[in-house]
């Protein structure tokens, strides 16, 4: 990991409150290009709403977030624009829990949908994008079929495939293997290592420690929408310096 | 077949097959039972009506005169339905969005039509609008423009079905577009769509199979309150029916004879519902 790199994601004082509830209570975070940062924690500690914070599926209440250069400032009087919002999209990549694949489509439309609606390719110059990102999480013989055709493994590896088609700077996963059968989430995690070691930027929500450990370079442990604890993962697993680190980690290990 | 050799099959697959046959036996028996209480409820109903010197000459003398409203009958309903539809389309999404005027206006017209009888909607149409015609022009109104308003029978009631079934169906679309889980929204947005784009190409293809049986069931409807523009003298079943009966006190006859061709219309619509329906539940299975 280059330690003198510019962040190419960094996310300042974000602040999120549903009603009455403060879930995001100014959390700051900074991504360095290639890096793996994985956030854990229990349910309801803010994980996920920070990763839908990042492109404003959820409107975070004041803060920054800064992408590949483009900053989009949010406080309780300046909201910001549409353009800037689709920018940050076009600029990241999400993967869903319930993969949210679009049933009425088959797969490589699905894929290419993005390309063609958004950055209005032709069908023909899409195309071969869409192959090329199928075929690298290994689904290129399902290109036709509708999504109900396929395992749940499989809808969640096209939903990757349908992210990284965008070509984005960033990847965000949302929980991608949590509504998988067991027996499923290694195909996913799998194309997810593949990404991780080709220098994907990736910030990931999950409850796979494994995964964590072995492919992340930060572990961020979150719990009351604060950061609680952060580090390189040998250090969060085996010693976290933090109480509440360590019961989670009882917990979930 | 005797009855050890449904206790003793020759193997699992033919043990399979007999219970198969087994129970369509007996759906086709079940089916046939209530099918033959129908039968017989008819003939009963006919066999008093014939004791009450009910006249089969008088429907068969009439029966092409108002067979020929059929025709009339399935046309205005099916104009209609198509514009009430592009109307419901139009309620639905100004009822969803966010800009003031369009919710107001698609709420506003969603309430006034269902407060109020389609009856009076008709009126309101043919012979209401008319008079506005003279107040127009004398306020400027080009005469070409005023005359508009000026409607025939058949286009003044395709004009009153369409938007009321237009409001009613304002809140069917409403509901098959809110039924598309809002994952779907969220993963368009993340790719970039912009909200018209997301509701374009995700969620209304989706939301108009939840809707097109729906669509079948109002047609089915309208059929018979398109009877109402018999008051226009729109020359559809249900007028024919009338004149004919007025001159020669048949009311019976000439109004059984409506009932069972809308009745028929109705289990033929129905039947086209079924197979709608049937393709929809199926959809994406590729």
């Amino acid at each position: 990991m280059l330690m003198n790199a510019e962040p190419i994601i960094s996310v300042e004082k974000l602040h999120k409150w549903f009603g009455l509830l403060h879930v995001l209570q100014g959390v700051s975070l900074a991504v360095l290009p290639r890096e793996v940062v994985v956030i854990i924690g229990r349910s309801g500690s803010g994980k996920s709403t920070l990763l839908r914070c990042m492109n404003f599926l959820e409107q975070p209440s004041s803060g920054t977030i800064t992408i590949d250069g483009l900053t989009v400032n949010v406080t309780l009087h300046a909201q910001p624009n549409r353009q800037q919002i689709f920018a940050l999209r076009l600029r990241t990549g999400m993967v869903f829990q319930e993969f949210n694949l679009f049933p009425h489509m088959t797969v490589i439309q699905n894929v290419i949908e993005g390309l063609v609606t958004v950055k209005k390719m032709s069908s023909e110059q899409a195309i071969p994008i869409g192959e090329k990102y199928l075929a690298k999480v290994g689904l290129s013989d399902k290109r036709d079929v509708h999504p109900i055709r396929l395992s749940g493994g499989q809808k969640q590896r096209v939903a990757i495939a349908r992210a990284l088609a965008m070509e984005p700077k960033v990847m965000l996963f949302d929980e991608p293997t949590s509504a998988l059968d067991p027996e499923l989430i290694g195909e996913v995690l799998d194309v997810m290592k593949a990404l991780a070691h080709e220098g994907t930027t990736m910030v990931v929500v999950t409850h796979e420690m494994g995964f964590a450990s072995e492919v992340s370079d930060r572990v961020i442990f979150m719990d009351g929408g604060q950061f609680v604890e952060v580090g390189p993962p040998q250090k969060i697993f085996s010693d976290p310096s933090d109480p509440r680190t360590r019961q989670f980690l009882e917990r979930v290990l | 077949m005797n009855a050890t050799s449904l206790l003793v099959p020759e193997s699992e697959e033919e043990l399979g097959r007999r219970l198969m046959a087994y129970e369509r036996r007996e759906r086709i028996l079940s089916e046939a039972r209530v099918g033959f209480v129908a039968v017989a409820l008819v003939v009963l109903i006919l066999v008093v009506l014939f004791q009450l010197h009910f006249s089969l000459t008088k429907i068969s003398n009439n029966f092409s005169f108002v067979l020929e409203g059929v025709g009339t009958t399935i046309y205005v309903s099916l104009v209609s339905i198509f514009f009430a539809s592009i109307l419901a389309l139009i309620g639905a999404l100004s009822r969803l969005a966010h800009n003031p005027i369009a919710n107001g206006v698609a709420g506003l017209y969603v309430s006034i039509v269902r407060g109020t009888p389609l009856l009076v909607q008709l009126f309101l149409v043919y012979n209401g609008l008319p008079r506005l015609r003279e107040p127009l022009t004398e306020i400027g109104v080009p005469a070409s423009i005023a005359q508009l308003l000026v409607l025939d029978a058949i286009p003044a009631g395709i004009l009153a079905l369409s938007l009321n079934y237009g409001a009613y169906m304002t809140e069917i679309f409403r509901a098959g577009i809110q039924s598309i889980g809002i994952g779907q929204r969220e993963a368009a947005q993340a790719i970039g769509l912009t909200p018209w784009q997301t509701m374009r190409r995700i969620i209304l293809p989706q939301a108009i199979r939840v809707i097109l049986p729906d669509i079948g069931n109002q047609f089915i409807a309208m059929q018979k309150d398109s009877s109402l523009v018999y008051v226009f003298g729109v020359w559809e079943i249900t007028y024919r029916a009338n004149k004919i009966a007025r001159t020669d006190g048949s009311y019976i006859e000439m109004f059984l004879l409506a009932a069972l061709l809308y009745w028929i219309l109705t289990i033929i619509s129905s039947w086209f519902q079924r197979q709608l329906e049937r393709r929809m539940a199926h959809a994406y299975e590729r």
